[in-house]
């Protein structure tokens, strides 16, 4: 049915909200399919449909119709608890801005997606501070959010994003709070997480950080626009 | 900088059993504790109606086990087999000026009778006492109103006790009802001061008497406060120097002979009072007896019902301090609707999200209630000092309060946590 290493496949997505007595039309059916290792853009206007997108594609949100396949498990229809355990081990994800826990240290918050898998404390310590040191915070691991810089702060929710070893990063305008010279830092940290073959879909509105993924999806009314690949350099 | 990591995978898809519960604890525990600590004064305000209301229990029951343990005390000491005949037996103070029929028909107590009982084989003592209030005085120094026996030489049978110093009376002073007192020896220092009160002439209730002997009377008998014992006269003395009632103030005490069983000398002395009031079978008896135990279980009831009262108040406290935790929930939850956001992100299920504020909730509500047995042991303890009661609380009213914080804290935050619960992780991420 889907492609040897097609880890996302949607097809037909709709998603319809109601705002009082009017319906708003966020997708119209979008057909998509990323594989694995896959860095993938997803481009758009505000108001394209890319954030709804976004929060389907990392089971915060469910379609209205359509079906939604992530790494051979169709997730259209699943109930909630489901999903958070689907949250919980095949997604990482890093936001705009940061949601880092402000009372917490890096090291906790790199551990919260550990705590919901049930890693027993040791384990969960030794796996977080792995993360920390793969985004190269292996300094910073008992400071609160409040104690880090921006670029700091973003990297230790991509050390959380990546701790649970998920299928797919989804960064939703990771560099959106970022002045361009730390923005340049951590798509550099992205980079290097594709090439040791992470799966990364990002959504952004900025076309020179679309840029640096290798395919780029832009939406434009809640339908696929373009869908382009760059040939490898 | 980005080196591969070599552990293995931790995330492992059938491992969210029994230990995720654990960890789910831990992680809402801590979380509490963070929560508690960022804002101490809000926590202290939200915890305080938690704090009175368990510190209000814990004083009562400080002080409630201090009496009861006072009175077994006494009971110890006098003997749990004396008991007392009355002419009437009410917890409640009668009227002598308008006492119901059913208790002017009986005949008031008399000395010989008490004298009637005392012959039979199974009783040891047999008395009639007299109790009434008056004031002791001695050149000028006037105590307060305290409580003044009229009962015979072997007074200390039933009080426990010693004469530490002097005598005490002498059959023909019992009988002749000669104006000599002991006194206590804390209401003599109260009057006497350093002076030796021995054979010096005192007035009690106004009337004059010649000190004879000074009483001590037991450790940690229970006395309820402004009713401690400070002087003893002869009966007859009493009776003729005080005003007094005849129903409430005039008792037979008696103590069956060591080997009789309260029931059989209670029975004896019914049989020997009964025929000397002429009573035919079928008649009712015309007098009360009661035990100690009986005493026991009248205080046991109007400690019962203080009890009670306290604890309705006390969880009015306790409601109060509830809706204040609830409050304090909502505000909580609200102003980290982001956090619960990207925990759900994280994979976090409706039921973590609310165990974690739940036990946040019963952790406040915990602290408070710790506090609360604090100050309430504390107070307790400070009180039964003042009262000089035996202090030391029941291992089971801490255990009660403890898991009653808990408890609220569980109830109260069940609004709260659903509502976390509940919320939509895309608008909980969304939230400003």
């Amino acid at each position: 049915m889907t492609r040897d290493g097609s880890l996302i496949r949607v097809s037909g997505l709709t998603r319809e909200y109601r705002m009082g007595a009017e319906t708003v039309h966020a997708l119209r059916g979008v057909d998509m399919e990323i594989y694995r290792n896959e860095y993938v853009a997803i481009m758009g206007p505000s108001g394209s449909g890319k954030s709804t997108l976004m929060n389907i594609i990392g089971c915060l949100d469910t379609c209205t119709v359509g079906e939604y396949w992530l790494n051979g498990v169709e997730v259209s229809g699943v109930g909630d608890d489901e999903l958070a355990r689907i949250r919980n081990q095949e997604i990482g994800f890093v936001f705009q801005t940061f949601n880092l826990l402000p009372r917490a240290t890096a090291l906790h918050n790199v551990e919260l997606p550990l705590i919901y898998a049930g890693v027993s404390a040791k384990i969960r310590r030794r796996c977080a501070a792995q993360a920390l040191e793969r985004v190269g915070l292996a300094d910073r691991m008992q400071h609160r959010p409040n104690e880090l810089s921006g670029g700091q702060r973003q990297r230790v929710a991509i050390a959380r994003g990546l701790v649970n070893e998920p299928s797919i990063l989804l960064a939703d305008e990771p560099t959106g709070n970022l002045d361009s010279t730390t923005s340049a830092e951590i798509m550099g940290v992205f980079d290097g997480l594709h090439q040791q073959g992470q799966t990364v879909v990002m959504v952004t509105h900025e076309r020179d950080i679309a840029a640096r993924a290798r395919r780029v999806i832009t939406l434009l009314d809640g339908r696929v626009h373009s869908d382009t690949v760059r040939e490898a350099a | 900088m980005l080196d591969r990591p070599s552990a293995e995978p931790p995330g492992v898809a059938g491992d969210r059993g029994g230990a995720v519960k654990f960890v789910n604890f831990a992680e809402g525990a801590g979380m509490a504790v963070a929560a508690i600590r960022s804002q101490k004064l809000r926590s202290a305000l939200t915890i305080l109606g938690i704090i009175i209301g368990v510190a209000t229990v814990m004083a009562m029951a400080s002080i409630v086990h201090g009496i009861r343990s006072q009175i077994f005390n006494t009971l110890e000491v006098v003997g749990p087999t004396t008991f007392r005949i009355l002419r009437f037996f009410s917890s409640t103070p009668l009227n002598p000026d308008a006492l119901p029929r059913e208790v002017r028909i009986r005949p008031v107590l008399r000395r010989r009778e008490a004298d009637a009982i005392e012959r039979l084989p199974e009783i040891h003592y047999s008395s009639i006492w007299v109790g009434v209030f008056e004031r002791l005085e001695y050149e000028g120094v006037r105590s307060q109103l305290t409580v003044v026996y009229g009962a015979d030489e072997r007074f200390m049978e039933v009080l426990g006790g010693a004469i530490i110093s002097g005598r005490t009376f002498t059959p023909t002073e019992v009988r002749t009802g000669t104006g000599v007192v002991i006194l206590e020896r804390e209401a003599a220092e109260k009057v006497f001061g350093q002076v030796n009160p021995l054979r010096r002439v005192m007035r009690v209730g106004g009337r004059a008497f010649r000190v004879i002997g000074l009483y001590r009377k037991p450790e940690n008998i229970f006395q309820p406060p402004g009713q401690e014992i400070s002087a003893i006269v002869p009966f007859e003395a009493a009776r003729h120097a005080f005003r007094y009632d005849e129903t409430q103030s005039l008792l037979i005490l008696v103590k069956p002979r060591d080997g009789v069983t309260v029931d059989a000398a209670m029975d004896a002395a019914t049989l020997q009072l009964r025929r000397m009031r002429g009573l035919r079978p079928g008649d009712p008896n015309t007098f009360d007896m009661i035990t100690s135990d009986q005493i026991l279980n009248v205080f046991n009831q109007l400690t019962g019902v203080f009890f009670l009262v306290m604890i309705v108040l006390s969880s009015v406290a306790l409601m109060v301090g509830g809706i204040g935790v609830m409050a304090i929930m909502m505000v909580s939850v609200t102003s980290r609707t982001r956090e619960i956001g990207v925990r759900k992100a994280m994979g976090a299920t409706r039921r973590e999200i609310l165990w974690q504020f739940l036990i946040e909730s019963a952790t406040l509500t915990f602290a408070g209630g710790a506090v609360g047995i604090a100050v309430g042991l504390g107070a307790g303890q400070v009180l039964n000092g003042v009262l000089r009661f035996d202090t030391g609380v029941p291992i089971w009213s801490a255990v009660v309060a403890t898991g009653i914080s808990i408890g609220i804290g569980l109830v109260f935050g069940l609004l709260p946590a659903n509502r976390a619960a509940r919320l939509d992780p895309v608008e909980a991420l969304r939230y400003e």
